[in-house]
C-alpha cells in the first residue's frame, strides 16, 4: 500500500492535490482513499492531506502515520512544529520538498538519512502563493510512485478541474505534466509500504486525575495581548509600502480598516506598518484615498525589515 | 445616554488596542469589524467568546485581549454572559471590586452560533434583561470549518454544503428583526467597512444598558472566495447595493443610518465573489440575480425608501 501525506498551507491547494493523486490511482486501478485533514481552514495555515492506494481492500483508516512520501508544497512549514512535517519518517519515507535549495542542502539541515527530492516549483518572476502548486506537487508524487502513467494523469486534472474552465485547466495540466516530467530520473522510486496488522487492542493505560480547583485546571493567561509574541509578518507574500511623498497623514483612514490593528502613526504623522505582524492582505492599498501605498513583492523587498522569528506555533 | 463624542472620522479612537499576531485569515472582515468595535468597547471588556472563526483569537498561551475573555459551547454565549455579569454584580455588591474595575460583558459569536444553535440563549438573555452587548460577525457560513451553509447564508451563493447550480436553497434569517421583535435595548448593523458609522452605533450601544445586538456583516475571503484586498470594496458594496442595510433600533423605532442613493445594482457586489461565479458562468443566470435584486428593492421600497 501507498501511504502518502501533503503538507502545504491552506490556500496552496493540498485537498485538491490529494483528491487528484487519488483519483489519478484509481484510474490505475487501485483502490483509494484521499482525504484532508479537519483543522484551521484559513488561508496559511498549515494543512494536511493524505491519500492510501492499494491493489486489494484498505482496512487503514485516519491519518497516516507511518507514510511512504511526505509531499512538502511549502518549505516554511518545515520548522513549524505545529505542521508535523518531519513526523514518523522511517528510513525509505521519501521527502519531496518545494525547494530552490539542492538535496544535500535539506539533508544537512535536517539530518534526515531518508531520501530527498527537491523540486523548485515557482517559475521565473513568481511568487510564492501559487495558485498551481497543488496540481504540480500531486503530479510529482504520481511520477515517483511510478504507477500512474502521464495520459491517465492528464485526463484526471482535466476531470478533477474540469468546472473551473478550459483555460484554467490548460494551465494545470502544463503545470501538471511539467512536474511530472521533471521527476523523470525519479520514476518509481517511492515503494508501496508494508502491510501493517491492525495493532491488537489494548485497554487505555488510566491516570486518575484528582480533581483541580477551577484555577488550576482551566488555563489563564494573566497579562493582555500577548498575541504579538506570535509573528505573522511570515504569512506574507506582498508587503504595503508607503510613499511619504503622496501621504495625506489621514492614518485613521489605513489605521482603522487594517484588520490586524498594525497600522499606527508613525513618525512625522505618516502611517507606520509592523511587518512582524502584517499578514499582507492588502486592503490598505485599497484604502488610501491618495494611492501612496503600494504593494511590493516581498522577495527581495526593500529595506528588509521583514520578521525574522518563524510564528509560534498554538 | 451620555453626548456622543465620535462626530467623524477623527474622533475615531486612533489607539488600536486589539493586538496583532492572531490566527485570523489575512483581510479577515469579522476582525476588520471587532477591532474597530474593540477600540471603542476599550479594555475594560470581558469577551465571551462562543466557538467559530474567533477560537482562533486566543490560543493559549497567546490573546489579543488586553482585559477579559471565555471561551464557550457554540449555543451557549449569552449563558456564559449572564454567569460573568452576576459574578461581577456580585464582587461590586461585595465591593470586592471598584466600581471603576467593573467590565463589560460582551458576546463574541458568528452566525452559525447567533442564527441557529444560540438564538434561544440569546432571547431568553433580552427576556432577563441581561446587561451585555452581543457582537455577531457575520460572515454569512460556517467559516471556520470550510464554509457550510449557515441559517445566515444567503440565497443562491455557493458553499460547501450547496454546491449545485442555483446555490443555496434557502434565504438569510433576518436575525436583526428577530431581535428587535424581543425588544432589545439597542439593536444595530454595522460593517468593517464603514468605520465611522460603526464606532457610533458601538458608543451609542455602549451607553445603554441591558441587551444590545451589535450585528456585523464580515466579508470573508476564503469562504466567499476573493483576493483579501477586496474586503474593503465588498463590504462597502453591500452597502452601496443595500443588500446590507445599516440601520439601528434604538427607543423603540428602527433608523436606517445610512440609505444608499442611487442604490448601486447588487451585480456589482455579487460578481466580486467567488461564491456566486455560478451566476455568472458559464451562463449567466438572470432568474437568480434578479431575484436577488427584487428582493433588495421589495426591502427599500418597504422602508419608504
Amino acid at each position: 500500500m501507498f501511504r502518502i501525506r501533503f503538507h502545504g498551507r491552506g490556500g496552496q491547494g493540498m485537498k485538491t492535490a490529494s483528491h487528484i493523486l487519488g483519483s489519478a490511482f484509481f484510474h490505475e486501478g487501485f483502490e483509494v482513499q484521499d482525504a484532508p485533514r479537519y483543522g484551521a481552514e484559513r488561508r496559511g495555515a498549515p494543512i494536511f492531506a493524505y491519500v492510501r492506494a492499494a491493489r486489494g481492500a484498505i482496512n487503514e483508516r485516519g491519518i497516516i502515520r507511518h507514510p511512504d512520501l511526505v509531499i512538502v508544497a511549502d518549505e516554511s512549514l518545515v520548522p513549524v512544529p505545529a505542521a508535523e512535517v518531519l513526523a514518523n519518517f522511517a528510513p525509505h519515507t521519501t521527502l519531496l520538498i518545494n525547494s530552490a535549495e539542492s538535496a544535500e542542502t535539506w539533508r544537512e539541515r535536517l539530518n534526515l538519512s531518508s531520501p530527498i527530492i527537491c523540486l523548485p516549483l515557482a517559475e521565473a518572476g513568481e511568487q510564492a502563493e501559487l495558485p498551481y502548486m497543488g496540481v504540480a506537487c500531486a503530479a510529482a508524487a504520481a511520477r515517483l510512485t511510478g504507477v500512474i502513467g502521464r495520459e491517465s494523469l492528464g485526463d484526471t486534472v482535466a476531470e478533477e478541474l474540469g468546472s473551473l474552465g478550459e483555460e484554467v485547466v490548460a494551465e494545470n495540466l502544463r503545470r501538471a505534466l511539467a512536474a511530472f516530467d521533471a521527476m523523470a530520473d525519479h520514476e518509481g522510486c517511492v515503494a508501496e509500504g508494508e502491510e501493517r496488522l491492525a495493532a491488537p487492542a489494548e485497554g487505555p493505560d488510566w491516570i486518575e486525575m484528582p480533581l483541580d480547583l477551577g484555577e488550576q485546571a482551566t488555563p489563564a493567561i494573566h497579562a493582555g495581548a500577548t498575541s504579538v509574541e506570535v509573528r505573522t509578518g511570515l504569512w506574507r507574500v506582498m508587503r504595503p509600502v508607503v510613499h511619504e511623498d503622496h501621504c495625506n497623514k489621514c492614518v485613521w483612514i489605513c489605521g482603522s480598516l487594517c484588520p490586524d490593528s498594525v497600522i499606527s502613526t508613525g513618525a512625522g504623522g505618516y502611517p507606520e506598518v509592523d511587518y512582524d505582524h502584517c499578514k499582507g492582505c492588502m486592503i490598505c492599498v485599497a484604502a488610501c484615498p491618495r494611492h501612496a501605498i503600494e504593494a511590493v513583492p516581498e522577495h527581495g523587498a526593500a529595506g528588509e525589515t521583514a520578521a525574522t522569528h518563524e510564528e509560534a506555533s498554538p | 445616554m451620555s453626548e456622543p463624542v465620535i462626530k467623524g472620522m477623527k474622533d475615531i479612537p486612533s489607539e488600536h488596542i486589539l493586538g496583532a499576531g492572531t490566527a485570523l485569515c489575512a483581510g479577515c472582515g469579522a476582525l476588520q469589524a471587532l477591532h474597530e468595535i474593540y477600540d471603542v468597547l476599550g479594555e475594560n471588556t470581558v469577551f465571551v467568546n462562543s466557538a467559530g472563526c474567533m477560537t482562533l483569537m486566543s490560543v493559549y498561551p497567546f490573546t489579543p485581549f488586553r482585559g477579559g475573555w471565555l471561551y464557550t459551547a457554540m449555543a451557549s454565549a449569552p449563558a456564559g454572559a449572564q454567569g460573568v455579569r452576576d459574578a461581577l454584580d456580585i464582587l461590586l455588591a461585595k465591593k470586592r471590586i471598584a466600581p471603576e474595575e467593573d467590565m463589560q460583558v460582551a458576546v463574541l459569536s458568528g452566525d452559525g452560533a447567533t442564527y441557529g444553535m444560540g438564538l434561544a440563549a440569546a432571547s431568553c438573555a433580552i427576556d432577563r434583561d441581561l446587561d451585555f452587548l452581543y457582537i455577531c460577525y457575520d460572515n454569512e457560513g460556517y467559516g471556520n470549518t470550510g464554509n457550510q451553509t449557515s441559517a445566515g447564508t444567503p440565497h443562491a451563493s455557493r458553499t460547501a454544503t450547496d454546491t449545485g447550480a442555483e446555490g443555496v436553497p434557502g434565504y438569510k434569517k433576518d436575525l436583526f428583526g428577530l431581535w428587535v421583535a424581543n425588544r432589545p435595548a439597542y439593536a444595530a448593523t454595522v460593517i468593517g467597512a464603514e468605520p465611522l458609522d460603526l464606532a457610533r452605533k458601538v458608543e451609542k450601544a455602549k451607553s445603554i444598558k441591558g441587551p444590545k445586538l451589535i450585528l456585523a456583516l464580515s466579508p470573508c475571503p476564503v469562504g466567499w472566495d476573493y483576493d483579501p484586498m477586496e474586503t474593503l470594496e465588498i463590504g462597502r458594496l453591500a452597502v452601496k447595493t443595500g443588500i446590507w442595510p445599516l440601520k439601528e433600533f434604538v427607543d423603540g423605532k428602527v433608523v436606517h443610518t445610512k440609505t444608499p442613493h442611487p442604490r448601486t445594482p447588487v451585480e456589482e457586489y455579487l460578481k466580486l465573489q467567488g461564491r456566486y461565479a455560478h451566476l455568472f458562468s458559464p451562463k449567466r443566470n438572470d432568474a437568480l440575480i434578479d431575484e436577488i435584486q427584487s428582493r433588495v428593492d421589495a426591502y427599500w421600497d418597504a422602508v419608504g425608501d
